[in-house]
């Protein structure tokens, strides 16, 4: 089944606008709210052979999409198309966060970015190499959380005084325990198997604000993929991401004294909802030195995260600059107290 | 008007060819500083320390004295302290600026003694003085006494020129330190830029939390223990400084060879 959005007035394809938020059409400059966008625009069509191939609405032509992809354009004409069978039932998504950067903005400010690295080759910087920025809806599962932690600890308080010719150390012991409860709200996790972990975890924090009920046409324009990974299968990754602020609320709690250890730790969190959820990421592919780098940016504020090539030059230049300004300093520092310059 | 001009051109060459010829006394402000009583130098030696010490003195408006004795007859350190209150040495005024210098050479105790009084204290404090002490013990065992005393006007005086407090031998005055952190500095500034240049996790434990609540707390006090340790002393047997029977506070430290 694929979705495809003609324009009510011209009949022409329609596609998502980030600056007004809506469905547009980019030959007659029709915008139409997609709360209320009515569905006889949207034309589906059922294909026997739904799981292997989906043909465009516009052309006919075949979509070309590997498993995952739930929202692609067709290759043969352009037409923005979404994969229905992959974003519904049990595939459908709760929420959207739509793209808020449109791709001229994500260009713009990428490119800003690489300027801004101090320790990139300068051929880097300029970015005239961009090989491909594709806007793509990631699945991610955004999980509310109950979490109960019960610590036993044994702490002590130190206190040193002197009174004759002692000194006296006094060492106070004491127990100390603590239960508290703890609730986080949409905690993300990333559901593709292609996205990497480390670097969807640093495009956070998302502005739930913008957070929408989902609906196909938000899709139209952008890649989507559907999720590899379920609620369940993630479950012990967004655990293990909030035990670190559980430990740092514990430790929040714990204070006035010199030292302490936990004798008995238990942290129990258990999920509340999850919510299936879908959120905008621009792909930015660069070509540098022979090699692909891949960066991703937060397609709601722009954040940019990935590694960018080292200049070895500017890394020894930046050393170099700041290992004698250091020396320097503390030369000086060692005349002015009166030693000698060797 | 010839004949006057040629007079004072005479005048002025005699004058040079005077001074060039006297005997290499300079100045001095006739301070007597060196009072070698066990005759371990020359007068030549003497009267050479006396000039180091009158310029060392002079720059630092800190008297350097030097007093050898071939028996004290009490522990080197009252010696020391009865010298500042019975001869009221000074740069500044009686009971002033000093930096006084000790040794008995009685066959049975072979000591010596280092003392700062006022400027002499703050600048030449116990630190400094246990660099001057080992620096200048070698050669009184080798029984080199004006190698010895030169050095110890000339360190003394080098380490005049640190503020106050500072130990001019630390390991924070040397340039290996100095290369060795500014080395780390660089590197560790330099990883962290390498470090995050991929992007921060902006995010932390408040970004997500919904409620957080204590249910319960409790802090029980158990059993406290207590233990009680002397006091580090000054070494009693002399060893740091103190204060004379006419009440002056000092630096010192002591040794023997």
């Amino acid at each position: 089944m694929v979705i495809h959005y003609k324009c009510p007035n011209c009949g022409d394809d329609m596609a998502f606008d980030t600056e007004s938020g809506m469905l547009s059409c980019a030959s007659c400059g029709r915008t139409d709210n997609i709360e209320d966008f009515s569905d006889e625009f949207i034309t589906t069509t059922f294909s026997d052979e739904e799981a292997k191939e989906y043909n465009c609405n516009n052309c006919g032509a075949a979509v070309i999409t590997d498993a995952d992809t739930s929202a692609t354009s067709c290759s043969f004409c352009g037409a923005a198309v979404v994969l229905a069978d992959r974003v519904s039932g049990s595939l459908a998504p709760d929420k959207v966060i739509p793209f808020q950067i449109s791709k001229e903005q994500a260009m713009d400010a990428f490119k800003k970015w690489c300027k801004n690295g101090r320790l990139t080759p300068k051929g880097f910087m300029t970015a005239d190499r961009i090989k491909n920025i594709t806007g793509i809806y990631v699945p991610f599962w955004l999980y509310d959380l109950h979490s109960e932690a019960d610590v036993k600890a044994k702490a002590t308080k130190v206190r040193t005084y002197s009174r004759g010719d002692y000194i006296y150390t006094e060492t106070s012991y004491y127990d100390v325990e603590r239960k508290i409860d703890l609730t986080f709200q949409k905690v993300p996790v990333d559901a593709s198997e292609k996205m990497n972990d480390e670097m969807m975890d640093k495009l956070e924090p998302y502005d739930y604000g913008s957070l929408k009920d989902f609906k196909t046409p938000y899709l139209a324009g952008y890649l989507a993929e559907k999720y590899n990974y379920t609620n369940k299968d993630l479950f012990p990754r967004v655990k293990s991401k909030v035990n670190q602020y559980v430990d740092q609320y514990i430790r929040s709690t714990i204070n006035g004294y010199t030292s302490y250890h936990y004798e008995n730790k238990h942290v129990n969190t258990e999920e509340r909802k999850a919510y299936y959820c879908l959120l905008p990421v621009w792909m930015v592919y660069y070509d540098f030195d022979k090699q692909e780098h891949t960066f991703a940016m937060n397609g709601v504020n722009g954040k940019v995260v990935g590694k960018p090539p080292l200049s070895m030059q500017k890394v020894m230049a930046w050393f170099s600059g700041i290992a004698a300004t250091t020396f320097v300093v503390l030369k000086a520092i060692t005349i002015l107290v009166g030693g000698d310059l060797w | 008007m010839r004949t006057k001009l040629r007079g004072i051109t005479i005048a002025i060459l005699t004058t040079i060819i005077m001074f060039s010829f006297q005997p290499t006394v300079l100045a001095n402000d006739g301070k007597q500083r060196i009072f070698d009583e066990a005759e371990l130098l020359t007068d030549n030696e003497v009267q050479q320390l006396e000039q180091l010490t009158y310029e060392h003195s002079k720059k630092h408006e800190i008297d350097f004295i030097i007093v050898t004795t071939p028996k004290a007859g009490k522990d080197i350190k009252k010696f020391v302290q009865d010298y500042y209150d019975d001869n009221a040495p000074g740069y500044d005024k009686p009971h002033g600026n000093a930096v006084i210098f000790a040794i008995d050479m009685d066959d049975a105790v072979r000591e010596f003694y280092l003392a700062g009084f006022y400027k002499g204290k703050k600048y030449i404090d116990d630190t400094r003085i246990n660099h001057i002490i080992s620096k200048i013990t070698p050669y009184l065992k080798d029984g080199n006494y004006y190698t010895a005393f030169a050095t110890l006007i000339e360190t003394g005086s080098e380490y005049a020129e640190y503020v106050p407090g500072i130990d001019p031998e630390g390991f924070y005055m040397q340039t290996w330190f100095h290369l060795l952190a500014a080395i780390v500095i660089a590197g560790g500034i330099v990883f962290f830029m390498a470090y995050n240049s991929g992007g921060k996790v902006t995010v932390n434990e408040r970004t997500y939390t919904g409620d957080f609540r204590v249910i319960h707390r409790k802090d029980r006090f158990i059993t406290k223990s207590v233990t009680r340790r002397r006091k580090p002393k000054n070494n009693s047997s002399g060893g740091g400084g103190g204060i004379t029977g006419g009440g002056h506070s000092h630096s010192g430290g002591r040794g023997s060879f």
